[in-house]
């Protein structure tokens, strides 16, 4: 202890451990300062991030790929409602947004109103549970089952490093849009999205092309008053549109994929092609890669969306061989990945995944591996952080 | 339709482990395309056994959303533009991704896998790492 405090009082020394209260010795002061309290609020900070997206809950296949960049797995709470939206990881914890529903089913029936309203969303409870869990401290969340339409009792949820708050509305209130540490918004274009809402629902009995049709056209007034907005917001869009290799009319088999970055977000380097802030029009396909019809072509180049600045990567086209997926990783640039080939990895890790041969399972894995850059910049300033408070 | 489909592939599963039986040993069945073909039935009913394994969604679930669409299409023919009609088809998607859900979750659920979650210390699922 002597011989540690003796090492302190240096003043030309500029190791110090990051992170552990040290007694500093002054040589004005008789007694010494303790600086541990600073450090230890720097480092509780939970990571929040936001994901807009039309198609339920914790189960999506975004979710997946971006828990499985994170590590850790990420499983619904054991022990708990089976019925729950959330998912407990080792680096993350996903929230269903659907949880701060205020109506349950019978009550938007007998309102006459959508989940996609936010007359249908408690906003200051979704603020103030957030914020809470940002700080450091455990919630009590409210449950909305999906089964039953009703609001069930509230389960615990301790602060996670990582949470992910994903649902219709993230980016809607400001106050909940100022939490957030990253941003993301999956946009599917109207033909996509009857494409696959047919694939997923004609198996359905009771389901037909007119149900499924109308289903859509009756929540999209709604859809674009309420939700479409946030898009403005994101810090990333990941916009799916029809493909332009197959001249007629397809059924939204093969995928054009623009992934959307805004510049000058703090802790995000936009992917690019070749070169940063140019346009460049990209077929991989030829001498040195064969692919089978349509093919890949990629295009990147910058512009503005919603008065910011942007860059935008786009794929269309499918992979179906791992020489084509390692081939357009090796001339990415700026993907935050840990080793080479990580991209292919993940997606091939997760072949069954839907859009693991199309730039929707692309785009999600590398925005994964940009939030996993982003939470590993965030812990390095921290250490800075603490470091410099207990140098002093 | 559904449950026809899956007893029928549980009654032509049981038959299956008695042909294994009978071959001399895995490594030669492997080996001889020709053991395979030469027992056509045999092969057709395993083959039926595989294909239906599709799932289907929870029946209580799948005639929610039976009756939810019925009922949306009734709300709806009165007045297709009020709040009313529009929830009821709003009902209708979030019955359909749970529905949907409900198929994924079945499609992963291997009994093995489910038991060894809750109990990894037991002599079936304990892993060795070298």
């Amino acid at each position: 202890m002597a011989a540690f405090a003796a090492h302190t009082s240096a003043a030309t020394s500029h190791y110090s451990p990051a992170g552990t209260a040290i007694l500093l010795r002054s040589r004005r002061r008789a007694y010494p300062i303790r600086v541990s309290c600073l450090a230890a609020s720097a480092v509780d900070k939970t990571v929040v991030i936001g994901l807009a997206a039309d198609s339920g809950c914790g189960k999506s296949t975004f979710m997946r790929r971006l828990t499985s960049v994170l590590g850790g797995g990420a499983e619904p709470p054991r022990g708990g409602n089976p019925d729950s939206n959330t998912l407990v990881g080792d680096a993350a914890t996903v929230i269903c947004l659907d949880d701060y529903h205020s109506l349950d089913r019978a009550g938007r029936k007998a309102r006459g109103v959508t989940a996609l309203d936010p007359r249908a969303n408690d906003f200051d409870l979704m603020y103030e549970q957030v914020s809470a869990i940002k700080e450091g401290r455990a919630v009590d969340k409210p449950v909305y089952n999906h089964v039953t339409g009703l609001l069930d009792p509230p389960e615990r949820i301790a602060p996670p490093k990582i949470l992910v708050i994903e649902g219709l509305h993230p980016m809607y209130d400001e106050r909940v849009r100022d939490l957030l540490d990253f941003s993301i918004y999956l946009d599917i274009s109207d033909e996509v999205k009857f494409a696959w809402k047919i694939q997923r629902d004609m198996a359905e009995r009771g389901h037909s092309l007119e149900s499924i049709k109308a289903s859509i056209e009756a929540r999209k007034p709604d859809f674009d008053a309420y939700i479409d907005p946030q898009k403005q917001y994101a810090d990333a869009v990941i916009e799916v549109l029809p493909t332009q290799l197959i001249p007629d009319d397809d059924d939204g088999e093969v995928l054009r994929v623009r992934l959307i970055m805004k510049e000058g977000v703090k802790r995000f380097s936009p992917v690019y092609l070749f070169d940063e802030g140019s346009t460049i029009s990209w077929i991989p396909c030829g001498r040195k890669l064969s692919c089978s019809y349509p093919g890949i072509k990629f295009s990147y180049g910058f512009g503005t969306y919603f008065c910011h600045e942007v860059s935008v990567l786009e794929m269309d086209g499918q992979f179906d061989k791992l020489d084509e997926l390692i081939y357009v990783e090796s001339h990415l640039s700026n993907l935050s990945t840990k080793f080479y080939g990580e991209v292919t990895q993940q997606m091939l890790t997760h072949a069954d995944f839907p859009g693991s041969n199309n730039g929707s399972g692309l785009f999600q894995t590398i925005v994964g591996l940009k939030i996993r850059d982003l939470y590993e910049q965030v812990v390095a300033e921290r250490a800075v952080m603490t470091s410099d408070a207990v140098r002093l | 339709m559904a449950t026809m489909i899956t007893a029928m592939a549980a009654i032509a599963a049981f038959p299956a482990p008695r042909s294994l039986q009978q071959a001399p040993a895995p490594l030669q069945l492997r080996q001889s395309a020709v053991s395979f073909v030469a027992r056509p039935v045999r092969a057709h009913r395993r083959l039926v056994a595989v294909a239906a394994s599709s799932p289907a969604t929870p029946p209580d679930l799948a005639s929610k959303v039976s009756e939810s669409i019925k009922q949306a299409q009734e709300t709806c023919a009165d007045d297709p533009v009020s709040g009313e009609c529009v929830a009821a088809w709003d009902e209708v998607e979030e019955l359909s991704a749970a529905a949907s859900h409900a198929r994924d979750r079945q499609k992963g659920a291997d009994p093995l896998e489910e038991y060894c979650k809750d109990n990894p210390e037991t002599d079936e699922c304990r892993t060795y790492e070298d």
